[in-house]
């Protein structure tokens, strides 16, 4: 039974193994090594599915199965596997290591999935490490690039401190209360002094920090645009989208189950957290010219929406969460897709390259307008919903302040949105050449549009399924 | 007689502090690596000493000291690896010089 | 009550140092900025350049060293522990060495080994 819960797991790790071993012995075929990744992943999200529903606790409590870390391994996969299929030309024409790219992508997941699954702060540690060191790497494969280089060295030094800073939080954790299980750890908070408050308020806003740097959360966020914008597109879009994902199952376990006696005052830092990153990221995001720069400053005000589901920290505020990080995901993997079709021509970098698109090629036009409206907020695409749920959450907790800097954030996002909608339409390109999307591209633009267009049209289903996932064991 | 656990956290918490001072001003990108080893230290000696004095019979705290170990072995090979990257380029691994990036 | 103020200390400790630290060296501190103190200085003679010093072979070196010296740690407790685990305690510790073997076998591939 255990061996059967844990084997996307095992699936992963195995994959990840023999991609490095592939990798190194062929050396020229690049796209075998993204058809096995694809496949591998989609075996793996298989057997997620299949186990969805069951709920144990494995090998001495290090890991944890149940819906809510089965819903954040689905979304791992379905990034994992778009992205797959969405990079593999642009690996082959930058000259990326491919199977250290395919390698070190799995394995990242892999510690995606570690962190959402587990409820010991040993695995969780664990987790992370195996997603951040990855991550590292990752950024700087473009290896002849400086912009590439400059990306990893600033993620890699930002991220080796938040990963002292939260250890030392974990430390402190650990020392009130002589275990590492989350579910022990709220045991003995619930018991302490008020002498211990200020050493435990210490430990959450050591831990708070530390996650807030991963989630590119403002203060935290100096170091997201800069990677973001530097490293390879397919890794940025991982990042953005897979590793926040994970920070922020992390996040919301660590609080809602181990730390709940702390709820009324960090439910506040969390909401004002989640104010000040939406307004800074969609104010920043307007003044940008370059494409990766401007989704990047994007994210992180999209990051402050799912913040606001945090802060609210009741069901439907995780539920609203949940929808959110899959909803999130299929837009920006799309976003992403299309900055990779356009770097197939050397394009794309800039907002500029989009002039014209709606000429070149109506039909991706039209599946970008939709991915933009989307990251909006405007129905009837799945963006729409997912932020209805969080505005729903935070109104009926009595966060209403916050719930109106959702929608008017909404608002305040539409230029730098709507700018690239009218590139497309308005402006005059340099070339009118068709374009013409590879296979793949297409389908993973088709996918993640679709996705998008679904999830606004019939919400219902997958709001059915969030509303039953809960967090607390 | 035994050490007070006070005394040893004081000590790990000057540590902390050493090394997230170095992290914060230092410009020389493997200084700021060697600071947050430091900081690491830090967490290790908290680790062992809170294992050992509040409880000795359960020693996870010692058994997470040596993830923490093998864990940042592991990133800073991949650390200096990228600064060995950087270093061969760009013949200087100073981190106010790294300014491409900029909004 | 009084048996955690030693924690409030530690805790006070750990937000002093940088900042006494960083004030000290702003307000104690001489200041008196000479071009001639950054230069390097070995007893009157031209100092060589100091890139180029020690071959980037070595770095290659000490960071695989790093790497496999450290990761033989996770096997001490094992070895420790191994009459208290048993069979099921010899065999987990399999798939770790694999591992470890394929790292070894992908630097050995990638020419990590050779010092030409």
């Amino acid at each position: 039974m255990e061996f059967r819960l844990i084997a996307p797991e095992l699936i992963l790790a195995g994959l990840g193994l023999s991609l490095v071993t592939l990798g190194a012995v062929v050396k020229k075929n690049s796209r075998a090594l993204a058809v096995v990744g694809v496949v591998g992943s989609l075996a793996a999200l298989a057997v997620v599915l299949a186990n969805f529903g069951l709920t144990q606790d494995l090998f001495s409590n290090q890991l944890r199965h149940d819906a809510y870390a089965s819903f954040f391994k689905v979304v791992f996969l379905v990034i994992l596997i778009l992205l797959f299929t969405g990079s593999a030309q642009y690996v082959r024409d930058r000259r990326m290591p491919a199977g250290e790219f395919y390698a070190l992508t799995t394995l990242a997941t892999l510690g995606g999935f570690l962190m959402a699954g587990s409820l010991d702060l040993i695995t969780i540690f664990l987790g992370l490490e195996l997603l951040s060191i990855a991550s590292y790497a990752l950024a700087g494969l473009l290896k002849g690039d400086p912009r590439s280089q400059e990306a990893s060295i600033k993620f890699f030094l930002v991220g080796a401190l938040t990963t002292a800073v939260i250890l030392f939080g974990i430390s402190l954790l650990y020392g009130l209360a002589g275990t590492t299980s989350l579910t022990g750890i709220a045991a003995a908070v619930a018991g302490l002094s008020s002498a211990e408050f200020p050493l435990l308020a210490a430990a959450g806003l050591f831990l708070l920090a530390g996650l807030g740097v991963k989630i590119a959360a403002v203060p935290f966020h100096m170091w997201a645009p800069d990677t973001y914008d530097g490293a390879p597109t397919p890794v940025s879009a991982f990042l953005i989208t897979a590793s926040e994902a994970a920070a922020f199952a992390v996040l919301l376990r660590l609080f809602a189950v181990a730390l709940p006696s702390l709820a009324e005052r960090w439910q506040l830092i969390l909401g004002l957290m989640a104010l000040v990153t939406m307004t800074y990221g969609n104010v920043t995001a307007i003044l940008q010219t370059r494409t990766k720069r401007m989704l990047a400053y994007s994210a992180i005000a999209q990051a402050g929406y799912v913040l606001v589901g945090l802060a609210v920290a009741s069901p439907s505020g995780v539920s609203a969460v949940l929808y959110y990080v899959l909803v999130y995901a299929l837009m920006t993997v799309g976003a992403f897709t299309v900055v990779l079709l356009l770097a197939g021509e050397s394009l794309g970098e800039e907002i500029a390259d989009f002039n014209g698109l709606s000429r070149r090629s109506p039909l991706v036009a039209l599946m970008v307008t939709i991915l933009m409206l989307s990251l909006i907020g405007i129905p009837p695409t799945a963006g729409f919903f997912g932020k209805l749920l969080l505005y729903r959450a935070a109104v009926d907790s009595g966060m209403v302040w916050l719930g109106l800097a959702t929608v008017l954030n909404g608002v305040v996002s539409v230029p730098y949105y709507y700018r690239i909608v009218r590139n497309m339409y308005l402006e005059q390109g340099t070339t009118t050449a068709a374009l013409t999307p590879t296979v793949p591209i297409a389908i993973v633009l088709i996918l993640a549009v679709g996705g998008t267009l679904l999830l606004g049209i019939v919400p219902e289903p997958l709001a059915r399924v969030v509303a039953a996932i809960s967090l607390t064991p | 007689m035994q050490l007070p656990l006070t005394y040893v956290l004081s000590f790990s918490a000057l540590l902390f502090g050493i090394g997230l001072y170095g992290a914060l001003t230092l410009q020389n990108a493997i200084r700021i690596l060697m600071c947050i080893e430091i900081m690491l230290n830090a967490v290790n000696v908290n680790l062992i000493a809170f294992s050992r004095y509040l409880s000795p019979l359960q020693p996870a705290g010692q058994a997470f000291v040596i993830f923490v170990m093998t864990v940042a072995a592991a990133e800073v090979a991949v650390g200096l690896a990228i600064i060995l990257m950087i270093a061969r380029r760009r013949d200087t691994i100073d981190i106010d010089r790294m300014n491409l990036l900029k909004w | 009550m009084s048996a955690y103020t030693p924690l409030f200390i530690y805790v006070l400790f750990a937000l002093l140092v940088p900042i006494v630290i960083s004030l000290i060296a702003t307000y104690v501190g001489p200041r008196s900025p000479e071009p001639a103190k950054y230069l390097p200085y070995e007893s009157g003679y031209p100092t060589p350049p100091l890139m180029g010093r020690f071959s980037v072979k070595f770095y290659l070196i000490a960071m695989l060293f790093v790497v496999f010296d450290v990761e033989a740690v996770a096997f001490y407790p094992w070895a420790v522990s191994l009459k208290d685990l048993g069979p099921w305690g010899f065999y987990v510790m399999v798939p770790f060495l694999i591992v470890f073997i394929l790292g070894d076998l992908y630097v050995w591939k990638k020419g990590g080994f050779e010092w030409q």
